[in-house]
């Protein structure tokens, strides 16, 4: 790439389980923030790309119903959906092309407003051949925990370290949902929700938005003094039908060497300093680090257990507690690049990693992860 | 004036009428014969199921068919102790991925025919390369619930 | 600056209704023909980016993923772009970008939608907001008609002038989607055919209406070193344009339309175009309903504000007129919604590369392509040339 794109700026709600304000205001609510955080009249914003799912909204359209909430009025704009990293990625190729300077990158979902994760994703599988036999994500994702099980043989006790170490660090987080010191005891007596996965195994969704702002690097020099680089970006998706993947090796490590390869990291293990991955179960936060690069397949649980990736370990994985802090379905992906962002500009308080130079951010939808994306950012 | 905000409620119901296609029709037709039925891709020999019409990976269409067992090997389980809107059945239940002898891809469909009341004598039973076989419902309508669920067998 | 962006291939499938084939099938129809037109395999596509109209309308959350295979997407980068009405052209721009940001020298942008699987109306009713203009906007046909009567309003047209120029576009969108083996409503209609049809929502008429289609279209991009290594007929993006607006209907003024005019008027400054009327030798206007379509003639700049009848009038919008709109038949004979956008786009570049067959426009150069989408809140424009 010739141009490099930086990210000015993050803001985020104060996520929660049923926020008053509706989709319109949580959505003005961030990008005023951003707006005046910046010192930037609404006029100067060059396009806006926000991301949110019809069926998460229960509107159809779903940016229809915000676009000028979201300070979009007579302005250039989209809507990418599911996943809002993809936001940030096409409000990057705006940049690049060279027709826009800034772009502003919106995500919104109000889980408490819409049917639940298991009916909304039981609709995305097919209707003849999935539907019918209750595929959704929490299955899948216990199919896949399942494998992983049978695999590599951790215990429950090492996989119930991640939700005691995410619950923790979201107690930090002032921007959490949820948050707290558990024992793993605790987690351990909480039921089985679908075996292998407990009930604590798997966030429960969360309302929440944020805005963030991209621009050129010579406009964001001028707009702060802490730019962050889009080092490198990544996504992949992986085949229809479940049975046909490999549910232990499917898209993630393809989205992962894509950004690799953009952002010339050779040693992600040793490169990467920070990790806000998508946490969809404690299980899946081991197996997205395997198949990030991150570690050895097998190795995860034994790192999350030498404290690794504790938040003063030597690879800190998600320190602002992860979706398990706060999982506002479809911003959720955009919340993990604004947290990275925080981290490297030393801005996240109480959360805070010390000497991060190099962060990795990556989200997921789809069943069994059938969709990542995965950015590097630096300083 | 102070208020608390207000929730609406709404319900919004749609109907569909979806269209499965020749091929994913005549998949479901055979089910009413007790056959599943996949197609073979010419160019890369893999045996799909469902049966559909195009290969994705070479990206040409498959018309030839043939017949998998009914019997397999349980690839991945999960014991289901949850409930949602639109769920096909009430839990307690197992969901597996089964792969067919003869298919080349995995089918996911329910485990049962096992008591479902201690984890540990589940797990005894349902396996990871454990073997199933389909239990076919009495009257079949072509449709992927025709198959009442996978029994482990041995 | 952005890269140049070639278009190098298109597919489109017989639209209508297609209980024949699966959802993912058509997409696959769609796809198989334009890897074909381009002489491409999967193998060659470096990302692919697809959308639709809102799931509900098929009731498969998700549709991007489900077609994965269908795009032989699968270990690829794919992002889903929908942005209602405007999702083809909106997907469209995206693979745009894909290519004008340097990022990727071939994409396959694909859009569809099976309108016969579910309930349109009752799933774009949900569009509004739920708590103020839900219950009113009554779908489609009620906000088309709501702005089409403003619109005469405004520039005092008697009704029976601008009735008898929209049953002309009926009767022309006819014609000519007789010449469009892909079209899905093809019939011989006369004009006193249009006046006497059914009340949709007054003004609109059940001629002046579109149909809801089963349909697919794909687009494959690619810069300019590829497209010109890969040596077939090309046609160049020259300019994108789209603009959106508020959430409430009744805050803008949709006579004098600010989105589409915005939209037209970064698209011609990209594409160099002062005078669009000379410049532009054809134009496939999204018209889902035939009134509309005149206000888009005067916020396009190809007449006066007030003006639209005339056009019509004088067959300047006519096929062997000065700017032939919609000889494809358009969208008021064709409307698999998330595919629609992208038919317009494929139908500029048939003409553009002299690959339109019957409905061919002789010698045509550069066009224009639209749609529009949202509470009469989006529109999006692509100008595409034979010329670099």
């Amino acid at each position: 790439m010739t141009q490099r794109v930086a990210i000015v700026d993050f803001v985020q709600t104060k996520h929660g389980e049923a926020l008053e304000e509706n989709v319109r205001e949580l959505t003005f609510g961030v990008v005023r923030k951003l707006l005046d955080r910046v010192d930037m009249d609404r006029s100067e914003i060059g396009t806006m790309i926000s991301s949110s799912a019809d069926y998460w909204q229960g509107t159809s359209c779903s940016n229809s119903y915000y676009y000028d909430a979201a300070g979009g009025n007579l302005k250039s704009g989209s809507k990418v959906t599911e996943d809002s990293v993809f936001a940030l990625i096409y409000g990057m190729m705006r940049i690049l092309s060279g027709h826009h300077r800034t772009a502003l990158v919106v995500g919104v979902t109000k889980c408490s407003e819409c049917p639940s994760e298991n009916t909304l994703t039981n609709l995305a599988a097919d209707p003849f051949f999935h539907r019918p036999v209750g595929l959704n994500t929490v299955v899948a994702e216990a199919l896949q925990a399942r494998m992983y099980l049978d695999q590599y043989g951790p215990s429950e006790e090492q996989i119930a370290r991640v939700v005691v170490k995410n619950m923790s660090n979201a107690e930090r987080n002032p921007y959490s949902h949820r948050g707290g010191k558990f024992s793993i005891g605790e987690i351990l007596s909480s039921s089985m929700m679908a075996a292998p996965l407990r009930c604590m195994d798997v966030p429960s969704t969360s309302d929440g938005a944020c805005a963030l702002l991209l621009a050129d690097e010579h406009t964001a020099r001028q707009l702060t003094d802490k730019p962050v680089f889009i080092h490198g970006i990544g996504w992949s998706v992986d085949h229809t039908y479940i049975g046909d993947r490999d549910l232990l090796n499917g898209a993630l490590p393809k989205a992962a060497e894509m950004a690799y390869s953009r952002a010339g990291v050779k040693n992600p293990s040793k490169e990467i300093d920070v990790v806000e991955l998508s946490d969809v179960t404690s299980f899946h936060e081991i197996m997205w680090m395997e198949q990030l690069g991150l570690c050895d397949a097998g190795n995860g649980f034994r790192l999350v257990e030498q404290g690794v990736t504790a938040l003063d370990g030597r690879l800190p994985v998600n320190p602002s507690g992860g979706l398990f802090g706060a999982n506002p379905f479809v911003a959720r992906g955009l919340i993990r690049v604004g947290e990275a962002c925080l981290q490297l500009r030393g801005e996240a308080g109480d959360h805070q990693v010390p000497r991060v130079n190099k962060a990795l951010a990556h989200s997921v939808h789809g069943l069994g992860g059938q969709s990542h994306s995965v950015v590097i950012l630096g300083n | 004036m102070a208020v608390k905000s207000r929730i609406v409620k709404g319900f919004i119901s749609l109907p569909y009428n979806w269209s499965m296609g020749p091929t994913t029709t005549r998949f479901y037709e055979e089910f009413k014969n007790k056959r599943i039925m996949g197609t073979r891709c010419e160019k890369c020999n893999r045996v799909l199921i469902p049966a559909r019409s195009f290969c994705s990976g070479c990206f040409v269409e498959t018309t030839n068919w043939v017949q998998v067992s009914d019997e397999g090997t349980i690839r991945t389980w999960v014991l289901i102790n949850f409930s949602y809107e639109g769920q096909p059945m009430a839990p307690p239940y197992i969901t597996g991925i089964i792969d067919l002898d003869g298919a080349d891809v995995g089918l996911p469909h329910f485990v049962g025919g096992v008591e479902l009341d201690d984890l540990e004598t589940v797990a005894k039973k349902v396996r990871i390369g454990g073997r199933v076989k389909a239990v076919w419902k009495e009257n079949r309508e072509g449709h992927i619930l025709d198959i009442d669920y996978f029994k482990p067998i041995n | 600056m952005a890269q140049a962006v070639a278009i190098v291939g298109t597919g489109q499938t017989e639209c209508g209704r297609r209980t024949d084939v699966s959802y993912p099938e058509l997409v696959y129809e769609a796809v198989s023909r334009a890897f074909d037109d381009a002489g491409l395999v999967p193998d060659d596509i470096e990302a692919v980016v697809a959308g639709s109209m809102p799931p509900a309308m098929e009731g498969v959350n998700n549709p991007h993923l489900y077609w994965a295979d269908a795009m032989g997407a699968g270990g690829k980068p794919l992002i889903r772009t929908a942005t209602c009405g405007s999702t083809g052209i909106s997907l469209a721009h995206t693979g745009f970008y894909h290519v004008a940001s340097g990022m990727f020298d071939l994409v396959l942008v694909v859009g569809a939608e099976k309108m016969y699987e579910g309930d349109p109306q009752g799933t774009m009713a949900t569009v509004a907001d739920p708590f103020f203009q839900r219950p009113f906007l009554a779908g489609a046909p009620g906000i088309f008609s709501l702005q089409s009567n403003e619109w005469a309003h405004r520039y005092g047209i008697e009704e029976k002038r601008v009735r008898m120029a929209a049953a002309q576009l009926s009767v022309r969108n006819h014609d000519d989607a007789l010449l469009n083996p892909y079209a899905h409503i093809r019939i011989k209609i006369t004009v006193d055919d249009v006046l006497n049809s059914r009340i949709i929502a007054y003004p609109v008429r059940l001629l002046d209406v579109c149909p809801a289609s089963d349909g697919a279209c794909a687009v494959i991009m690619a810069s300019e070193r590829m497209a010109k290594k890969l040596g077939r007929p090309t046609a160049w993006i020259k300019g994108v344009g789209y603009c959106g607006e508020q959430a409430f209907f009744s805050e803008g003024d949709k006579v004098v339309w600010q989105s589409a005019i915005n939209a037209a008027k970064s698209a011609y400054s990209q594409a160099g175009i002062t005078n669009p009327r000379k410049d532009l030798d054809l134009a496939e206007v999204y018209n889902p309903f035939t009134f509309q379509e005149m206000l888009f003639y005067e916020c396009f700049g190809f007449c006066d504000f007030g003006h639209g009848c005339d056009l019509v009038e004088q067959g300047v919008v006519m096929r062997g007129g000065d700017l032939p709109c919609d000889p494809s038949g358009g969208t008021l004979c064709t409307n698999p919604i998330g595919a629609t956008g992208l038919q317009r786009v494929s139908e500029v570049v048939l003409h553009v590369t002299e690959k339109a067959g019957d409905r061919q426009i002789p010698g045509a150069k550069t066009g224009l392509a639209h749609a529009m989408g949202g509470l009469d809140q989006f529109n999006g424009i692509m100008i595409i040339s034979s010329v670099l």
